[in-house]
């Protein structure tokens, strides 16, 4: 703890930085009042955002503007990763790696329907980029896709691990995406793990919801599929509060009120679960992320470990969310479904 | 037939320690704030170059340490004789002993303090000018630690002379 100061003292200050340029209630309930995009704007160039959203010119789209919230989180990241020592550098790549799974995903899949590459290039995250992405367009099967491209990523060993060539071909995309997140949610849990410390705590944390709602999505969107109870088994990482007994019952459940009882076997998630009325799956959602911005506000509480990096990039990307979510009320004139998509921080 | 001594023969090994100590801790930190400093001006000259000779300072001021356990070695080295008509007692061994260590050790922290703080504060500084003169303070804050080393060695290392025996056997 002495020495954490010694390298990573300075990003830490930047980083609690920019934390504080965060929007809070205030700030929501005045875009809640905006009647037009412009509006939005302006308001905008006068938080953190200003210099980005200053530039463009007038018919705002809604996709512009959250382009542009994304290039202020994509330039405080860089800042971040340009100034970071070891191991907070590895730390800082890890956090972008989910980004990477989903960019791969996106491409491929883009492929598969026969759209052009330069617009899936322009859709994907620019959080995960690498340098090869462009020729994961070229690849025409998995196995190409792999020996191509990937194993030159930091992707790599989330491929080789436990996928076979032919599992590659025969596999479904989403199945591949949640076996290599899968993999990625384990290797960022050891990484954690070795790092210790304070850090080893808060992110443990934070990684096992990340596995437990990865989890439960997972479960609730392959009821009624042809995926067996053996290969959702196989999706489910293997740590967090639901394993290994929770998995088990999730495996082999069929419905919501099934999937319902097995979370609430556990003591955080049956909170979580009686603020659902009976029956109800959409509001589950929001919940799950009410629930996740409650523990990466309460990263900031603790000093000297890297999860108020971690905690930083989901905070801005669930306000970019939020942001959008107003702006397309705003555009398509719902402004009293406004108050259902907003997830509050502070 | 062993040869007789003025004053206590290993008394010497005290006094050249002293001298030796207070030089290469004193080193040792100044290398260690010139490191770190130097890292900080690096990354942040590649943005903004007009800055990187303002930024020298807390190079500059790691430096001095350095200087600061020259001045109490060569002080030290000086003091050391042990001849027919100058005895070198234990007591002066000690002294100069005293002297290097508190010299070396102070610049060795002092210079630990000077880097951390200066490379966080020359990346500061890149990005809000108006920092300069915090970081300016602080770092005198840290530099005035071997300025309290320097001082209490030289009042240790005046002592040595003064020792006064009862008798010689």
């Amino acid at each position: 703890m002495c020495l954490f100061n010694v390298k990573d003292g300075f990003l830490e200050a930047v980083v609690r930085g920019y934390k504080l340029g965060l929007l809070t209630t205030a700030d929501y309930n005045n875009l809640c009042q905006c009647e037009t995009l412009e509006d939005i704007k302006l308001y905008l160039t006068g938080t953190d955002y200003g210099p980005f959203l200053a530039n463009e010119p007038s018919p705002m789209h809604t996709t512009t503007l959250v382009d542009c919230c994304t290039r202020k989180l994509v330039a405080d990241w860089r800042y971040l990763r340009e100034n970071a020592g070891e191991p907070l550098g590895r730390f800082l790549d890890y956090c972008t790696y989910g980004h990477m799974i989903d960019n791969v995903v996106l491409i491929v899949t883009g492929t598969l329907h026969e759209r052009d590459v330069q617009e899936l290039l322009e859709k994907c995250n620019p959080l995960g980029m690498f340098d090869a992405i462009a020729s994961l367009a070229v690849a025409q099967n998995m196995r190409d896709l792999y020996r191509l491209v990937l194993v030159d990523t930091p992707l790599a060993p989330y491929f080789s691990d436990n996928l076979t060539s032919e599992d590659l071909d025969e596999m479904n995309i989403e199945v591949m995406r949640n076996t290599l997140y899968k993999a990625y949610l384990d290797d960022f849990a050891a990484f954690v793990h070795r790092v210790g410390g304070t850090t080893a705590g808060v992110m443990s944390e934070l990684l096992s919801f990340e596995a437990d709602r990865r989890a439960l999505n997972i479960t609730l969107n392959s009821i009624g599929t042809e995926l067996t109870r053996d290969d959702r088994r196989k999706l489910y990482a293997n740590f967090g509060l639901l394993y290994p007994h929770g998995q088990a019952e999730l495996a082999v459940a069929e419905d919501f009120d099934q999937i319902r009882t097995a979370m609430e076997k556990c003591q955080p998630y049956q909170s979580i679960f009686s603020r659902l009325g009976l029956g109800e799956t959409q509001m589950l959602d929001k919940i799950l992320y009410e629930e996740e911005v409650r523990q990466l506000i309460n990263t900031y509480e603790q000093q000297f470990h890297y999860g108020v990096f971690y905690a930083y990039m989901r905070l801005r990307e669930q306000e970019i969310r939020n942001i959008m979510w107003i702006a397309e009320c705003v555009a398509q004139d719902q402004k009293n479904r406004v108050q259902d998509g907003i997830v509050f921080t502070f | 037939m062993s040869t007789t001594w003025n004053g206590d023969q290993v008394a010497p090994l005290f006094g050249y320690l002293g001298a030796a100590s207070a030089l290469v801790f004193s080193c040792f930190g100044a290398a260690y704030g010139t490191a770190k400093s130097g890292v900080g001006i690096a990354s942040m000259g590649v943005m903004r170059p007009e800055l990187v000779m303002k930024s020298i300072v807390p190079v500059v001021m790691a430096g001095v340490l350095g200087i600061y356990g020259l001045i109490i070695a060569v002080i030290i080295s000086t003091n050391i004789n042990q001849t027919a008509d100058k005895a070198y007692y234990f007591f002066d061994g000690y002294a100069h002993f005293a002297a290097g260590l508190a010299c070396g050790l102070a610049g060795l922290g002092a210079g630990m303090a000077i880097g951390i703080v200066g490379d966080a504060g020359v990346r500061a500084n890149a990005q809000q000018p108006k920092l300069f003169v915090g970081m300016i303070l602080i770092l005198i804050f840290a530099e005035a630690l071997a300025l309290y080393g320097l001082i209490v060695g030289i009042i240790l290392a005046s002592k040595a002379t003064t020792a006064a025996p009862m008798s010689n056997p």
